[in-house]
């Protein structure tokens, strides 16, 4: 090449090259994908990990993560050290958050409806349209004198956020805020608040005790506070030397926390309340009592002689009696009551009964007991999801805020949910995911994932001392999308009026700092520290929030004979469906990774397997093996379950810690909705379901119909990862008895 | 004495001459009629459309495209693998076993065995690349000088297969080269155009004088005492494979005698089976293939497959007394799980009950029930291999990873369009070569008379 | 320096006579896991997943028992409603000193490393599978397709841990990032590594703490500790793989029917249990 055509080259691609240049200047953003770091961040050195304190918003339990963040990028979450509930552990959901934050089906822009409600067809619009769309209804609302008909469908609120719905709302000029979520612990607080004159959930000292009964509280794996109890469970087990708790798990189909226990009860569904009674009969009959009113305590539980109870329960006599004697004798003791009880029909009772066996026991304020905590977040009893939908089908309903929260797929065909959400006249759906909610709505507003948001929250159950926690962005939106706390300031904002008054914040962030300005008097006042705010606020980011573990709180707790007579009025929880026709008790448990189906769009925890089942990718029906060689039904054949309101096939699980009269199902998949990796697997099980909810707490219950079972000629496509769960006499999995551990412990010291 | 004679008399039928073998093979080799084009054609575009095309999707796609799983990551290729090396072990067997020991029956059949044998060695050394996860890197198994100095792991059973496969190509090659060059010389001076070159170039000037005849008939006789530890070494260090690992079914004493007596019998069959189908295409090989070949295998085979039935029973007997859950549920699922059940029985009948029947030596001579029988042996002794590779593998340590294994359709095309390949290099193989050896069977025949001597050239 | 330069030659080539057997360990990585903590709820799992970069394969492949998880929770049955026994366990590289799999890659694509760990050359594997089935523990995970993330989730993938390509055999590694990490931090420190400093992932995790994570050669470590518990034992010890994975027994309930379980290893002439369902 002659060197002038080089230059000539050198000047055309140049020309080129500029032009280029500017030309993608103008039709692009200015910050290209392909250098980032030109002018790198001062935070980020690559290859160096920046460690942000955070919360888990996957679930109600509040666990501190520290979110790993390496070039502007989630990398993984970890369990906050310092953090007092979860104690540096994260389960497998909360590790899941970078798999939510990063999902391909995350929503990136505002949505407007396009096609009939319910079709799903959406048009991308933009924040600016979106909020004056929502903030012209209430608007409209509000000048028509409807006020009262805007509505707000929440998951449940704790913290900052629940009262800037509650101003948000009440600036309107409504109170009609409704908390939902499957698993809500309603009957839970209304039992302990009934019976024990709690607010909120008291700290089970699970680590603490040495005889642990519990009913159906899957307390390892779903349970309020899945992490917290875990590690407990763990040091309950092993941390002091030759002081191993026992653990006693009742419930008729074994869990993930029951296939741990020492010994399982199979008690009939729904008659834990009845073997739960009987044995506080027989603490009093036995003497093991040594309070006072025993007569009272007498005449009200005589109805629960463990004679006839041991025929309701089929739990014989003579183990009542013996669980009765090593609950009383073995201290400190301890009683739970999880969703397996709390989700019958008449889930109060069960629970008030294991308040009842604890105060018998002495177990109340006890180390390794019931230790109680400062108050606590409470839904409103009343505003059940049944009310809502009740409101919504009469009309009731004008607009409808629904942040992040899915009724649709979590009540039955026989609520009529969707019915009554196509009569409400604007839907606005907050959420990140459209999921079958989403599907209804006017206007759909993307929400961060937690790692891109603010928050705070109160734990609950709290650990026994203050405690507040906060949520930090762990790295910039990866969409245009907004936090919650943002999209109502914007609404308000967008309404004015009173309403912007009310609520004057820029953003959600000086919003929360603003209202911790209370916690840093708290902490003054406690600590008499000499912080400033400032320093304050960043000393609790850096930390993860604010917990001060001096002076544990002391309440009274005691439960009084009228709380026996109240659940004693009751017998075991009804099931519908005659027994003739539908043989099956069908119980219903949340999915240890999909819980109420929200886990179900993340691909680690659909191929994250069934602890108990080794299932992915789909779900199944758990039939006793006998039962199933009754019915001629082969491991994985497809069976179909039909309850008096509805059929759902799936393929069958043989298995073997479940009652031969029971069937089971997990929560969690068959969305139709909800993203690529939830859609189409496997079948949803609430559809056949009768809309029951307990009148006192609004709560509904899942485990309330009987089923009959019909095999189907075809596969049922299950996808497991065992081969067979059958040790082979290979010794695998070695053990040692009791006894054995026991002159163990005392040779080795 | 005399029984030698009569004996070399039942070899070849008698009556011909030297030319008229020279013609015979000649014939074999260059008159070629549309039937030979069409099959080749046939033969060859299956094994493109059933070896080559799949092998190449599964090098893009991965070895996901098999039916491989977690605890069975030896599959059909492992077993392939086996099977033609078990094949290859006729070759030898025959041209260098017998000829130590003087069989005069393997003449005619030694070069069609032993040229089986390097094609089935091709197919060895393909199955290996087929069966890697990334063939692409198969030299690295190999040990060469490099900058980051690595070295193989000598400690390797798959290190030992490599060296050995290796040496057993190379010198299969070396040795049926080596037999081919007086045959070469003789046809060179009775071809024209390409093939007097091809064949007056590789016949590196042989000229039959008696020093070249002895250092010949002295090299052969070298090669076959070199070659003939290989027969046993190369099947033994195969088996090494599965019997040095702690995998129960693959990790057992008796492997490596079992595996060389099943490589031969696999391997007469194959050589016997071949020559059936050879002599059906080309009758006048009738004269040189005869009955009495057909007693001779038979008889061997029969008592090759009686070897066999022993080792087997011994198989199950050293899992029976180790009397572990380990083995016996691997002999549980081996031989009484359905289909194993089956598939093991049938494995039976094919190389125990049926090689009963030759015995019988109207059965042995019997062109019909042979090719039936070398059929079946081929078939069961696969299913050996099948019954152990991945059959094992599915009943490993931890229950929890039991898991079968089902051959995809890849993993099926695969096999088929390998033995397609096989046959096509076979055809085109005796076109071009000798696949009876000339100097050999004109041994048989004997000094000629004078009229007749060197009539023919050479 | 002894006479006999011959002798010293013999005497260094025995000390490399096998692959990757250091007569001294610089360290030896040991984990302990307890099983009468664990309770089988694989947040153990889902870390190795977020640490190690490893792929989701989907429904179709999970069937085919190519899911590739590096650690696993296995869970076995035994007994008939109502006595049901259930127990679970968690199976990761057993980090073996004596590793069956070393011996079968001919191409030394996995040796044993100087800190007692057997690792796993990506780059050097060509796809033999022997050390798979070699493997007695079936805890190697072989690559069978490039896997993909669905973007943007690929923004997570750690950038410590390579993404490995189609044809490669890999599997737990004892989060040997961790363990490099930790050592370069006590390097920079001027400090010996000191016990804690280093957790795997799983480890870190576990909520129950049925994980500890040490070395063994440090005699005051928890590891060192915990290997002396009476309840300890190693998975198919009669193999004598060595296995770096110890785990202390569950404890049962008395009674109840439970089989007698004693302390013995694999057992010679066990009738195979008959309770246990799956198939």
């Amino acid at each position: 090449m002659k060197r002038r055509d080089f230059l000539k080259y050198i000047g055309v691609g140049g020309a080129g090259g500029v032009l280029g240049f500017i030309f993608g200047k103008v039709s692009k953003p200015p910050v290209g994908k392909l250098m980032p770091y030109l002018i790198p961040d001062p935070d980020i050195i690559p290859g160096v990990a920046n460690w942000y304190a955070s919360l888990c918003a996957h679930c109600g339990a509040g666990c501190g993560v520290l979110v790993k963040v390496m070039e502007g990028r989630v990398k993984k979450i970890e369990g906050n050290p310092e953090h007092p509930v979860n104690k540096g552990k994260l389960c497998a959901l909360g590790q899941a958050l970078p798999q939510t934050l990063y999902n391909p089906d995350r929503l990136k822009k505002p949505l407007k409806r396009t096609g009939e409600r319910g079709r799903g067809q959406f048009a991308e619009i933009s924040w600016e349209e979106a909020v004056s769309t929502v903030a012209k209804n209430l608007v409209d609302l509000n000048k028509s004198g409807n006020a009262n008909k805007a509505y707000l469908l929440t998951h449940p609120l704790r913290g900052t956020f629940a009262k800037l719905a509650a101003a948000f709302m009440s600036s309107l000029g409504t109170s009609n805020i409704y908390e939902y979520e499957l698993f809500q612990n309603r009957n839970l607080l209304y039992a302990l608040e009934t019976s024990m004159g709690l607010d909120c959930i008291p700290r089970y000292d699970i680590e603490n005790t040495k005889y642990l009964l519990s009913f159906g509280a899957d307390f390892t794996s779903t349970w309020v506070s899945p992490v917290l109890y875990s590690d407990a469970y763990g040091k309950m087990r092993q941390a002091a030397p030759g002081n191993r708790g026992k653990l006693v798990q009742v419930e008729p189909r074994m869990s993930l926390t029951g296939a741990s226990a020492d010994e399982w009860v199979a008690a009939r569904p729904g008659a834990e309340c009845v073997l739960a009674l009987s044995i506080a009969y027989a603490l009093v009959e036995k003497g093991y009592y040594r309070g006072g009113e025993v007569d009272a305590w007498r005449s009200a539980l005589s109805k629960y002689k463990p004679s006839a109870a041991a025929h309701i329960a089929d739990v014989p006599e003579k183990r009542i009696y013996e669980i009765a004697r090593d609950f009383a004798k073995t201290r400190p003791s301890l009683a739970i009551g999880g969703e397996t009880v709390s989700s019958y029909q008449d889930g109060v009772s069960g629970l008030t009964a294991v308040n009842i066996l604890n105060h018998l026991a002495g177990n109340n304020g006890i180390k390794g007991g019931v230790i109680a905590n400062a108050a606590g977040e409470k839904p409103d009893f009343k505003k059940g999801i049944a009310a809502l939908i009740d409101d919504a089908a009469k009309g009731r309903v004008k607009t409808l805020i629904i942040n992040n929260t899915n009724p649709v797929f979590t009540t039955p065909d026989g609520a009529k949910t969707v019915e009554a959400l196509k009569a409400v006249g604007f839907i606005v759906s907050l959420a990140s995911f459209k999921d079958e909610t989403v599907a209804l709505a006017d206007i759909v507003l993307p929400l961060d994932a937690c790692l891109e948001d603010w928050g705070d929250d109160e734990p609950n159950p709290s650990v026994g001392y203050p405690c507040r926690t906060l949520m930090q962005p762990a790295v910039s939106r990866a969409a245009d999308t907004l936090g919650a706390g943002d999209v109502f300031l914007a609404v308000a904002r967008a309404v004015g009026g009173k309403t912007a008054g009310r609520l004057k914040a820029a953003s959600y962030a000086d919003y929360l700092k603003d209202a911790w300005r209370d916690e840093y008097a708290k902490n003054k006042r406690m600590s008499a520290g000499t912080l400033t705010f400032d320093d304050f606020w960043n000393a609790s980011l850096k930390k993860g929030g604010w917990w001060h573990p001096v002076g544990e709180t002391k309440k009274a707790m005691r439960v009084s004979p009228s709380a026996a007579r109240d659940a004693a009025s009751k017998g075991p929880s009804m099931f519908e469906g005659d027994a003739k026709d539908f043989p099956f008790y069908f119980m219903l448990y949340p999915h240890h990774v999909h819980r109420d189906g929200r886990g179900a769009n993340i691909p680690w925890m659909q191929e994250l397997s069934d602890p108990m089942t080794s299932v992915v990718w789909g779900n199944w029906i758990e039939i006793n093996p006998k039962t199933a060689e009754r019915l001629g039904i082969r491991e994985g054949a497809l069976v179909t379950i039909e309850s008096p309101f509805g059929k759902v096939s799936a393929p069958a699980y043989l298995y073997p810690g479940i009652r031969p009269d029971t069937a089971a199902m997990p929560i969690g998949q068959g969305h139709d909705a909800y993203g690529r990796y939830a859609q189409g697997k496997g079948q949803n099980p609430i559809r056949i379901l009768p809309f029951k909810n307990d009148l006192r707490t609004g709560a509904f219950a899942v485990n309330s119909t009987r089923v009959k079972i019909s095999p189907a000629a075809r596969e049922g496509g299950i996808v497991k990862l065992e081969g067979t769960a059958n040790e082979a006499g290979r010794d695998i999995a070695q053990t040692v008895s009791v006894s054995e551990y026991m002159k163990m412990k005392k040779e080795a010291v | 004495m005399p029984a030698v004679i009569l004996q070399l008399r039942k070899v070849t039928v008698d009556k011909r001459t030297y030319s008229e073998v020279n013609k015979d093979i000649l014939r074999l080799m260059t008159k070629t009629g549309p039937g030979y084009y069409a099959a080749l054609g046939i033969v060859a575009s299956l094994a493109g459309i059933l070896f080559f095309l799949p092998w190449a999707y599964q090098i893009y796609r991965g070895q996901g495209v098999t039916g491989l799983n977690v605890p069975v990551l030896w599959g059909v290729y492992l077993v392939n693998f086996v099977f033609w090396v078990g094949i290859a072990h006729a070759g030898t067997l025959i041209s260098a076993m017998l000829f130590i020991t003087k069989t005069p029956w393997r003449r005619a059949i030694a070069r069609g065995a032993e040229t089986m044998t390097l094609f089935a060695l091709i197919l060895v050394a393909l199955y290996i690349f087929i069966h890697m996860g990334r063939p692409w890197n198969a030299y690295w198994t190999m040990p060469y000088p490099n900058q980051r100095e690595l070295w193989l792991n000598f400690m390797s059973p798959i290190m030992f297969d490599v060296f050995a496969i290796g040496t057993y190509t190379t010198s299969s090659a070396v040795f049926l080269y080596f037999g081919m060059i007086p045959d070469l010389a003789s046809l060179q001076h009775q071809t024209t155009g390409w093939r007097k070159k091809l064949y007056s170039t590789l016949s590196l000037g042989w000229r039959g004088t008696d020093a070249q005849w002895t250092v010949h008939g002295r090299a052969t006789m070298f090669f076959s005492s070199f070659i003939m530890p290989l027969v046993v070494s190369v099947h033994s260090i195969v088996s090494w494979d599965f019997a040095l690992s702690l995998v129960p079914g693959y990790s057992q004493t008796v492997f490596a005698p079992y595996f060389v007596t099943g490589a031969l019998l696999s391997g007469l069959a194959g050589v016997m089976l071949m020559f059936t189908i050879m002599r059906w295409a080309y009758p006048f090989l009738t004269k040189y293939v005869t009955d009495y070949h057909y007693d001779r295998v038979g008889a061997l085979i029969l008592a090759l497959s009686l070897v066999w039935s022993y080792f087997t029973c011994m198989e199950v007997f050293t899992g029976l007394y180790a009397n572990t859950s380990l083995e016996l549920e691997h002999l549980k699922f081996k031989i009484l799980t359905l289909p194993y059940f089956k598939l093991y029985f049938l494995m039976i009948f094919c190389n125990s009950i049926l090689p009963l029947s030759l015995i019988f030596k109207k059965l042995r001579v019997s062109r019909p029930f042979m090719l039936f029988l070398c059929i079946f042996v081929l078939i069961g002794m696969w299913l050996e291999r099948y019954l152990i590779v991945p059959n094992a593998l599915s009943r490993k340590f931890l229950p929890f990873m039991w898991h079968d294994y089902t051959p995809s359709w890849v993993e099926v095309s695969i096999t088929l369009g390998a033995l397609m390949f096989f046959v096509s290099l076979f055809m085109v193989s005796i076109k071009l070569f000798p696949v009876i050896s000339l100097f050999e069977v004109k041994e048989d025949i004997g000094i000629p008379m004078k009229h007749e001597h060197r009539k023919d050239g050479a | 320096m002894s006479g006999n330069p011959i002798k010293a030659i013999i005497e260094r080539l025995k000390e490399f006579r096998r692959p990757g057997y250091y007569k001294n360990y610089d360290h030896k990585w040991t984990m302990v896991i307890d099983l009468d903590r664990c309770n089988g709820c694989e947040a153990c799992v889902t870390a190795c997943y977020a640490e190690n970069n490893l792929p989701v394969v989907g429904k179709e492949d999970c069937g085919n028992s190519r899911v590739m998880n590096w650690i696993r929770v296995e869970r076995y049955v035994a007994g008939e409603y109502p006595d049901v026994k259930v127990k679970f366990i968690p199976i990761l590289c057993q980090q073996c000193s004596k590793a069956p799999c070393e011996l079968g890659c001919p191409v030394y694509a996995t040796y044993h490393n100087q800190d007692g760990l057997n690792v796993q050359v990506y780059n050097r594997c060509v796809g033999t599978f022997t050390c798979a089935t070699y493997c007695p523990y079936d805890v190697r995970r072989f690559n069978w397709f490039t896997y993909k993330w669905d973007a943007p989730l690929e923004q997570q993938l750690n950038p410590d841990v390579t993404v490995r390509e189609m044809g490669v055999m890999e599997k737990c590694t004892f989060c040997i990032q961790r363990i490099r990490a930790g050592k370069d931090k006590a390097k920079d420190e001027g400090r010996a590594v000191k016990d804690g400093d280093i957790t795997p992932a799983c480890a870190q995790s576990c909520p129950a703490g049925a994980f500890t994570f040490g070395d063994l050669n440090d005699p005051e470590s928890r590891v060192s500790m915990l290997a002396k518990s009476r309840r300890r034992f190693r998975l198919f010890e009669e193999l004598n793989t060595e296995p770096s994975v110890i785990y202390l027994k569950k404890v049962f309930a008395d009674g109840g029917g439970n089989p007698p379980v004693g302390g013995h290893t694999l057992a010679g002439g066990h009738p195979p249990v008959k309770e246990g369902h799956g198939g």
